[in-house]
């Protein structure tokens, strides 16, 4: 276990090999001459073209599961699952996507799911990073094995202790609610883990340039370290989002009435005992992709952004 | 930086100098690291190490669920051990992690870095590849059994016109079952861990790159002096993440095959699954956890050795 | 700038301590009314399981002073969140008993009250199933509704062939006329002779039903002529493969509501599913019931099927109130109420059997009525603490010999070991 903590220790770029923060700590301009760069666009231009094909082709090959979810919305439930498979409705049912709103409280599941996945999102996103920050940056004696206790709990399924965790939850009161839930998913280990090895790429001169510049720890997470994170955070909220308004055993066990339900319980209530609504279900799925969709589209800007802030700032 | 709170003297937490580190400067570390981990340990102590450690009592004991737990010491042990069912199920997650964390990590990073640029419409496409994640289970189920379809599926009818006499029964046969599986887990996780690489390669100073092309290095070159090394912490959580979920996982393969035909893809959670929760067996469930607990932890250091070895 | 830290983690423990006040947003919590006992009551699905609501409102009906709540779990997971609840400690007063090998798990723990009166006051002799809630003369819970199988055949597809209906049919010449239906419809169609879903009962309750067999024996050889035909269906193409159906998923409903199946062993749950079907217009099969083919031609009726029950729970609220549910429920008035949605009661009589046919679609023909009264009726699976062990074998290698991974043989002779072996600890 010791062993074990000073490698993960070690895991950090060595101070040695860090990137030096270049003098004035901006880029480079290029100091190609004309001839070069022309070369160098068609280049860039032949490249652009191989990738934007490879995409293409991966997309389609990523996407078809997917053609077939939205063109089964479309179907009538007998229809859905037919041998062979068809890919096109013989008849477009597009009440399917009026109808849901009606059969069950999707609007009231919607919100209860996004309710959920915000305020579990934002805990984790800040208690993770602020623990990872303690776990990387500032040293006290027992934070390695402290650290290796959050990674053993990952790999625990969770189906081996979700009965004790419940007669726990129980007893404090806390179960068929939302409470519950937000107390179990927000402090989970994913998010310290994720950031604390982001950390880890972030030079400690960076922090100590700051510590001679006066700054609290505090100070430094906030104002140093956050900003520089933003593709770390931007991920961390993105899959901790996803995974949450995904989820189906949690909400399952510890939401009970109804009108607590998720989008997830309130789509496998089209599943019968002997037989499901898959035309529904199908329906209730792509309606629930989008909000998955809005983030990503509004997350995935800072993985880019990161690009041209990386590296040194003042 | 407006208001000067600590004097740079007192300040430094980060690896302090040997020598001038006092037992003042220690505790005050202590003190500063708690502050910033506490928010995140109590809730992590109370509502998952509590249950964990409970769990992990359990597998020495026996457990209806109804009544109170007895003690029975390693029998839930011995009895796993002279479980058929216990090996079939933990060969089974062995060789899922084998084929499932290699190949996600290769194709999770190759797609982060084709997709790390700044093109048109590049969003679309990041959020294309992000899409099997969130494309439901039982589409994807379907689709991929019907891709799979031993006499008339795309698969096995290009495997044919490619040569292939004898092609593979895919996920109605004992010995192909798994690896279609594990295809389809591969395609269904690597856009999830593109997000992590992706977040990985802008920690990258663009200074470096620059400073090995100036020094004239190929592609090939930077990526292997470069890129690598740099994601070493990255690919570090995206080894252990990717471990830790192969050995875990459960959704998938319900919804794909059920753990079949027969025995060929049951793997270990669902075993947990079943005989807890299902059977009321929750000693015997909690025993098989603790092993495969154990085996995670192991197979994580032995990666993180190896890795470390090749950077020497 | 520590200030800042500070108001972010402020904003979060406020947020954490605002939550409590918040409720769900789908639907508003019900509201407990002066003078009236709330029942809460497990059910699964509720909205797509209407008996349950048949059930409730006839019983608030007659029982103004009683409301019940039902405690709505997905039908998927039920008794993995029973469980669960039930180890914290739950307090919900009727459980509903979705299969025995629960009810066995349930009772033999200790977590459900005895309910021997109000069996009593039901009648012992009109619960046909009763004897499996029997644990050493105790009565754990009560059967209100009872499914058995039988087999749904296409009219349209048997006139068309030329083929007589399907009476009295061994299984032999139950797999000569799958053969003969199977071939292509005049729209271009596929059609199989016979649809045999995915699930072992399909093979091997049916077969230890008709041959008097218990399946928790370790001893399986009597399943090797119904696995024999069954593969000899699928091998001549009589039925869809076992691979393609349990890897497409597909849907018993569909394969018979498409007019894809002409025949179709299923359990009586499906005849409410098809009538709802042909009234929504969603399926314009022309259909009928047949009592399930036979082992023997001696004219007896022998199928297989399952109760579900009502128990009252251990630590129930409403003890009294919960056993005087029940009572009505498993009763001549709960027996009317739910057939009136086209599910069969547990409750046998003949009022109620007339008022079934008389539902709307239901088909009268004398071939459907003889249908619905077999001769005898065995339990899908015995109430037993070995049943869910078993089971999973079961299933397993039932799964083995009908993608043809080992012979009817082997596979037979694997599962009597493994039974023996992991079950019954020989």
């Amino acid at each position: 276990m010791t062993n074990m903590a000073e490698d993960l220790k070690a895991g950090a770029p060595p101070a040695g090999t860090a990137p030096a923060p270049a003098p004035d700590g901006r880029r480079r301009p290029p100091v190609a001459g004309n001839g070069r760069r022309s070369s160098r666009e068609r280049k860039k231009r032949t490249t652009d073209f191989i990738i934007y094909a490879v995409l293409a082709v991966l997309v389609l090959a990523l996407m078809v599961p997917f053609i077939w979810m939205v063109s089964s919305s479309l179907k009538e439930n007998n229809q859905v699952l037919t041998v062979p498979i068809q890919w096109i409705p013989s008849e477009f049912v597009w009440s399917n996507y009026t109808d849901i709103w009606t059969r069950i409280p999707m609007m009231g599941y919607l919100q209860n799911s996004l309710y959920l996945a915000v305020i579990i999102t934002c805990l984790q996103v800040l208690t993770g990073s602020l623990a990872a920050y303690g776990f990387s940056k500032v040293c006290f004696p027992g934070r390695d094995v402290l650290f290796l206790c959050y990674i053993g709990t990952i790999a625990v399924p969770w189906q081996a202790y979700m009965v004790p965790q419940y007669i726990m939850m129980q007893n404090l009161g806390l179960t068929n609610s939302f409470n519950a839930l937000i107390l179990l998913q927000a402090f989970g280990a994913f998010g310290v883990f994720l950031m604390r090895q982001y950390y880890m790429t972030i030079p400690d001169e960076l922090c100590e340039a700051a510590r001679i510049d006066g700054l609290s720890e505090y100070g430094i997470w906030a104002r140093v370290i956050l900003p520089l994170s933003k593709p770390a955070l931007a991920s961390l909220a993105l899959l901790t989002f996803v995974n949450t308004w995904n989820d189906y055993m949690g909400p399952f066990i510890y939401l009970t009435s109804n009108r607590l339900w998720t989008v997830q319980l309130g789509l496998r209530s089209f599943v019968g005992q002997f037989d499901a609504e898959y035309a529904m279900i199908m329906t209730g799925s792509v309606i629930s992709v989008i909000p998955i969709l809005a983030i990503f589209l509004i997350g995935q800007r800072y993985f880019i952004q990161g690009i041209a802030t990386s590296g040194m700032k003042g | 930086m407006t208001t000067k709170t600590i004097t740079p003297a007192a300040a430094p937490a980060a690896a302090p100098a040997p020598g001038r580190g006092n037992r003042k400067q220690a505790r005050r570390n202590t003190l500063i690291g708690w502050t910033f981990i506490l928010p995140n340990f109590l809730g992590f102590l109370a509502f998952t190490l509590i249950p964990v450690l409970a769990a992990f009592a359990l597998s020495f004991m026996e457990w209806t669920s109804f009544s109170a737990p007895k003690w029975v010491g390693l029998a839930n042990f011995q009895r796993m051990l002279a479980s058929d069912s216990f090996w079939v199920a933990l060969r089974n997650t062995v060789v899922y992690a084998i084929g499932h964390v290699p190949l996600t990590m290769a194709l999770a990073l190759l797609l982060a870095m084709l997709l790390n640029r700044k093109l048109k419409g590049i969003g679309f496409f990041r959020v294309a590849i992000f899409f099997p994640y969130i494309t439901s289970l039982v589409a994807v189920a379907v689709v991929w059994n019907m891709l799979f379809s031993p006499d008339n599926g795309p698969i096995n009818q290009f495997l044919h016109t490619i040569g292939i006499a004898n092609a593979p029964g895919w996920t109605s046969s004992s010995d192909w079952a798994l690896p279609a599986v594990i295809i389809t887990s591969v395609w269904r996780d690597m856009g999830y861990y593109m997000v992590l690489y992706l977040a990985g390669l802008q920690a990258i100073p663009a200074e470096l790159y620059e400073a090995a092309e100036v020094d004239g290095a190929s592609a090939w070159q930077r990526f292997w002096n470069v890129t690598i090394p740099s994601l070493r912490p990255t690919t570090f959580f995206v080894v252990v993440m990717l471990t830790v979920s192969s050995f875990k996982v459960f959704d998938l393969i319900v919804v794909m095959t059920n753990g079949g035909p027969g025995r060929a893809t049951t793997v270990l959670s669902q075993l947990i699954y079943q005989e807890g929760i299902g059977e009321g067996k929750f000693g015997y469930s909690s025993a098989i956890s603790l092993v495969l607990f154990l085996i995670v932890l192991t197979v994580t250091v032995l990666q993180f050795k190896i890795q470390q070895r090749r950077e020497r | 700038m520590k200030r800042r830290t500070f108001t972010a983690m402020a904003l979060a423990v406020t947020a954490s301590l605002g939550l409590s006040g918040c409720a769900g947003a789908a639907g508003t919590a019900p509201q407990a009314q002066d003078g009236k006992t709330t029942l809460t009551v497990s059910v699964w699905n509720y909205e797509g399981t209407p008996e349950f609501k048949a059930l409730f409102d006839g019983y608030e009906a007659s029982h103004p002073n009683v409301l019940i709540e039902p405690v709505d779990i997905l039908a998927d997971d039920y008794p993995q969140k029973v469980t669960t609840m039930l180890a914290g400690g739950d307090t919900t007063d009727v459980l509903t008993m979705k299969n025995v090998i629960d009810y066995a798990r349930y009772a033999n723990n200790g977590q459900l009250q005895e309910i021997n009166n109000v069996v009593d006051s039901v009648g012992k002799e009109k619960l046909a199933t009763l004897d499996a809630f029997d644990i050493n003369g105790k009565y754990y819970a009560a059967p209100y509704r009872q499914d058995f199988w039988l087999l749904y055949y296409n009219k349209d597809l048997f006139k068309a062939a030329g083929i007589d209906d399907p009476k009295d049919l061994t299984w032999d010449k139950y797999a000569e006329i799958a053969k003969k239906l199977s071939g292509t419809s005049p729209d271009g169609k596929k059609v199989y002779g016979t649809y045999q879903h995915i699930w072992r009962s399909v093979v091997e309750a049916v077969s230890a039903a008709q041959n008097g067999k218990d399946q928790n024996s370790g001893d399986y050889s009597y399943f090797k002529d119904q696995y024999t035909m069954a593969l000899d269906l699928q091998k001549s193409g009589a039925t869809l493969d076992y691979a393609t159906a349990k890897s497409q998923k597909t849907s018993y409903r569909t394969m018979f509501e498409s007019g894809q199946a002409a025949m179709m062993p299923m359990g009586t749950w499906y005849i409410a599913g098809l009538l709802q079907a042909k009234k929504d217009g969603k399926t314009n099969v022309n259909w009928g019931l047949a009592p399930m083919p036979q082992k023997d031609s001696n004219g007896k009726v022998t199928t297989f099927g399952s109760p579900t029950a009502f128990a009252v729970n251990k630590n129930a609220t409403h003890s009294d109130e919960a056993r005087k549910f029940i009572e009505w429920a498993a009763g001549a008035e709960g027996a009317k109420a739910i057939s009136k949605v086209g599910v069969v009661p547990a409750l046998q009589d003949d009022a109620v059997t007339d008022a079934y046919f008389k539902l709307d679609g239901m088909p009268t023909d004398s071939l459907s009525k003889k249908a619905f009264a077999p001769d005898s009726t065995a339990l899908e699976m015995p109430v037993s603490d070995k049943s869910a062990a078993t089971d999973k074998i079961l299933n397993q290698e039932h799964d083995l010999i009908m993608v043809g991974e080992k012979s009817v043989a082997d596979g037979i002779a694997e599962m009597g070991k493994r039974v023996k072996s992991e079950v019954l600890g020989q």
